[in-house]
């Protein structure tokens, strides 16, 4: 019965991730999961880990990020179902253990479709010549049901046959292995941060941040809300310090760009439109 | 592009048409595909409007068909292209119609790179990391309030961008005024982003070592003292010492390879940490 409803789930997460994207973070995710299976406390620290290691991931440009959608509902039921009475830094080992192989094999399901989607084109000009307004409203439920089975399907059937497997692993595994994937449950993450200081770190100076937000956390111990509003005051002051006047207005209304050699188009990156 | 200024025009759609474009934005992305990417979309999302905007049969045809070119930019920002598509289709004079689809593919590839940097890896991150550090307290406001947080701007401002581009959009591009705002709000947004990053480091990434070192020492005689802990001596140095030469090693490797193999890194990483124990370094 629950395998049945999180499958119901995986479907309707899938179609959410292509089209409203409300709920396509795993930090979202697991907490939905952890209800239906009834251990709240065990998605949440799931949940919170493949949050940060998945943080700065993204589809730029070519490249296709992982499918974190059935990455993340397989990796934390599994994980919680399968350790039926283990402790918590296990579930957090299975779960990145199992994370990545499934959002990388469910990716492949999306570009199937992707090349599924063609065939849409010949039907939506049919609909054109014909000035067919009425009809538009059906383009998307094909694909948008092809979705959600990319999503459920891998899910049921990891969760019908894996189950008993993954109990069976932990079982039989060498504990330095479990010990050793729990550490790495915590070290992980520094991938998705690391990902995320690649895109922020446009400029060299901005690595004073970086540090700042450490030694407010490592040193003066406080939360991540406070820190927050007082990254908003710095980032208000050096916002201010570093503007460039643009535009010079000179006496009779003339206006000249004073700094033609300045004019460098930061978020101009590669995208292969 | 049109240089009148429009001085309070008469706006064809109403609000119930903005809000069915808006719930056709959403389905948008549904239809991407390797021949025109977002395009059978953008058509299927701009057709109610068109519908209104033309009466004529032919001319609702050609303008379909007009709408069904590749078309590709990030979904916060569609919203604005899409409401300014449907501003210029009413605004402009049969033989201008040429000069829309320039627009759109103008905008669509500056658009794309400010929603993924504004949305995708600014503000995302930053309540993903304030909801994952109040989850790892095991409470449940953390996924809360980071969905309440994120949904406000990701759906809010797809329905406003909608409207704005609609009502503003071309009184907008005409007076270029504006345009460093969305530069200063970027800035903004990436400091607060990278101090919060800062933070992340010593709270989510733990990195102990239990190695311990046996000194022998001449001044005390006593057992147990002469046993010093490597971990108490680099929290000594710096609390998180570990934690943040691990993150900016990890930093550089991937900028190595411009972050494109993190799946692997993830994975090398894993057996890397799992030797280490094997050997009671970590």
């Amino acid at each position: 019965m629950k395998v049945l409803i999180l499958t119901v789930l995986a479907f309707l997460l899938g179609i959410d991730n292509v089209s409203t994207k409300m709920f396509r973070r795993p930090l979202l995710m697991a907490p939905i999961v952890g209800l239906v299976l009834g251990n709240l406390q065990a998605s949440l620290a799931i949940g919170a880990t493949l949050e940060i290691m998945w943080m700065g991931i993204g589809d730029v440009g070519a490249y296709m990020a992982p499918d974190l959608i059935t990455g993340t509902m397989i990796s934390t039921s599994l994980a919680i179902m399968g350790n039926s009475n283990g402790s918590i830094s296990t579930m957090i080992a299975t779960a990145i253990t199992l994370a990545v192989p499934t959002s990388i094999l469910a990716q492949q399901l999306l570009v199937l479709i992707e090349t599924v989607n063609c065939s849409l084109n010949g039907w939506a000009k049919k609909l054109a010549d014909n000035a067919d307004v009425k009809g538009t409203y059906w383009l998307t439920w094909p694909s948008a049901i092809l979705y959600g089975l990319a999503c459920a399907f891998p899910t049921f059937l990891a969760l019908q046959f894996g189950a008993g497997a993954i109990q069976q692993a932990i079982n039989d595994l060498p504990k330095f292995i479990i010990n050793g994937l729990s550490t790495a449950g915590s070290i992980i993450p520094s991938v998705g941060i690391a990902l995320l200081m690649m895109t922020m770190l446009k400029k060299g100076e901005l690595w004073m941040f970086v540090i700042l937000g450490f030694v407010f956390s490592a040193y003066m111990k406080l939360d991540i809300l406070p820190i927050t509003l007082i990254a908003l005051v710095f980032a208000f002051l050096y916002e201010r310090a570093t503007r460039e006047p643009k535009i010079k207005s000179v006496g009779n209304g003339v206006t000249t760009n004073t700094n033609f050699e300045n004019q460098t188009d930061e978020d101009a990156e590669d995208y292969d439109l | 592009m049109t240089e009148e200024k429009l001085t309070a025009p008469e706006h064809k759609l109403n609000n119930r048409d903005i809000w069915r474009m808006f719930m056709r934005l959403n389905t948008m992305r549904i239809t991407l595909n390797y021949e025109t990417l977002q395009g059978v979309g953008f058509m299927r999302a701009i057709a109610p409007a068109l519908a209104k905007i033309y009466p004529d049969k032919k001319d609702l045809s050609a303008a379909m068909k007009r709408q069904l070119v590749f078309y590709n930019s990030h979904v916060n920002f569609d919203a604005v292209i899409l409401g300014l598509t449907a501003a210029m289709e009413e605004t402009t004079s049969p033989d201008e119609k040429d000069g829309i689809n320039p627009l759109k593919t103008g905008l669509m590839g500056p658009l794309a790179g400010l929603g993924d940097s504004l949305i995708k890896f600014t503000w995302l991150p930053i309540v993903g990391s304030i909801g994952a550090s109040i989850a790892f307290g095991g409470s449940i406001f953390g996924p809360i309030l980071m969905f309440i947080l994120y949904n406000v701007i990701n759906m809010g401002m797809r329905y406003y961008a909608v409207s704005f581009g609609y009502k503003k959009g071309i009184a907008f591009l005409n007076n270029n005024q504006q345009s460093d705002v969305i530069q200063r709000i970027s800035t903004m947004a990436n400091v607060v982003g990278l101090m919060v990053v800062g933070a992340l480091i010593s709270t989510v990434i733990k990195v102990k070592t239990p190695i311990k070192i046996a000194v022998h020492s001449n001044i005390s005689s006593k057992v147990g003292n002469n046993v010093i802990s490597v971990q108490s001596m680099l929290d000594k140095i710096m609390p998180g010492l570990l934690s943040l030469l691990v993150t900016v090693a990890v930093y550089y490797i991937l900028k190595k390879m411009n972050g494109k193999h993190a799946a692997m890194m993830i994975i090398i990483m894993m057996v890397i940490v799992v030797g280490l124990t094997y050997f009671k370094i970590l």
